[in-house]
């Protein structure tokens, strides 16, 4: 207990790092799988207990999806006022009944594994041979995942590998509606490559493997989930109930009406005229 | 003591929140909410207020406004 105690306060991250070296000695000695293969193994465990949260994520992104131009309209709106701009865009989820895409919790359940296989390789290349027997090279072009990314060929490989998926990933995975946002997520892995490039290359090969694991994901439920626009008309007809053409001239009047208790209802006012006037096109477009 | 906290925010903000891009479902934010917590309830109930907020934060709660308790002024 004392023993343990200590090694907490020495550093608080090694019980993380001593659970993931666990898993990979588990994976390498009683499994069989070469150090590289255990920790892909380790990443699709982690990503398999992980796909009841991010399946909700998807569904509920491609939901967020449907509302996309209200919600552009919302945020072109409050434009100056980036904090009036989420206020409005919350309210508006609330309203409507739409579960944001985005959720903290699946991203910070990734990160003791990640910061548990980041010590674990890290004392892996202090380590002698004799405490980790095997192959530590990958696919015969990283010859060892302890080592820095870049201190063979084989590593820029790994890189570049890691820059596609990633883009890739946040392609499928990108909980923002917002263009801009998405391009500058985009654009990160560009920027972080070269912090990466001082990590060992194991730990890249986690990446790698949780980013294909996200795109393949993305992939099987974009197939899987049809896009249907018919919850689209039925919420949007619950938002905004059809109101008749002379009702529309103090459309604010009546948008606040419908929905006394709310307070804020001066705000939305100014933002619904636009949306009657769209939806009103679309209707007659139909008809 | 809370800025022990409140350091270790940024830190996450500078390192892992850059790496992992993702946007919170609420207003304020999680990493916000934190600070603000600990801000005003100090490092061990702030600590446990941005715990549980974390843990709330997930893709089955439906977000929204949700501040952090303001500071208790005796």
């Amino acid at each position: 207990m004392i023993h343990l105690l200590a090694l907490f306060a020495s550093n608080p991250l090694t019980p993380l790092e001593h659970v993931a070296r666990h898993v990979l000695n588990w994976l390498h000695f009683s499994v069989g799988l070469s150090w590289a293969w255990s920790i892909v193994a380790l990443t699709v465990m982690v990503r398999m207990l992980l796909v009841p949260l991010t399946v909700k994520q998807i569904h509920s992104m491609q939901n967020l999806q449907r509302y996309a131009p209200q919600m552009k309209e919302i945020q072109k709106k409050y434009k100056q006022d980036k904090q009036k701009q989420n206020e409005e865009l919350m309210k508006f989820y609330k309203e409507n009944q739409i579960n944001p895409a985005a959720s903290c919790l699946p991203m910070l359940v990734q990160l003791p594994v990640f910061l548990g296989l980041y010590y674990a390789l890290k004392h892996f290349s202090r380590e002698s041979a004799a405490l980790h027997p095997g192959n530590l090279s990958f696919l015969h072009f990283i010859p060892s995942i302890a080592d820095h990314t870049t201190s063979h060929w084989g590593g820029f490989v790994l890189l570049v590998v890691y820059v596609t998926s990633q883009m890739a990933s946040t392609l499928f995975m990108a909980t923002t509606v917002d263009k801009m946002q998405r391009y500058l997520f985009m654009a990160m892995p560009l920027v972080f490559v070269f912090v990466i490039a001082h990590f060992p290359a194991g730990l890249v090969l986690y990446w790698v493997t949780t980013n294909l694991w996200t795109v393949g994901q993305g992939l099987i439920t974009r197939r899987l989930v049809p896009k249907t626009a018919a919850p689209l008309s039925d919420k949007k007809s619950s938002r905004t109930p059809p109101s008749d053409d002379g009702r529309s001239d103090d459309g604010h009047g009546g948008n606040g009406a419908k929905r006394d208790p709310d307070r804020p209802s001066p705000k939305p006012q100014a933002a619904a005229p636009p949306r009657k006037v769209r939806r009103k096109k679309k209707a007659g477009g139909r008809r | 003591m809370y800025r022990l906290g409140v350091a270790a925010v940024w830190f996450y903000r500078v390192t892992f929140g850059a790496l992992f891009p993702t946007t919170c479902k609420y207003h304020p934010s999680c990493s916000q909410y934190a600070v603000d917590a600990l801000r005003s309830k100090g490092l061990v109930r702030g600590s446990a207020l941005a715990a549980w907020r974390l843990l709330r934060c997930n893709p089955w709660s439906h977000g929204g406004f949700d501040p952090a308790p303001p500071r208790v002024v005796r």
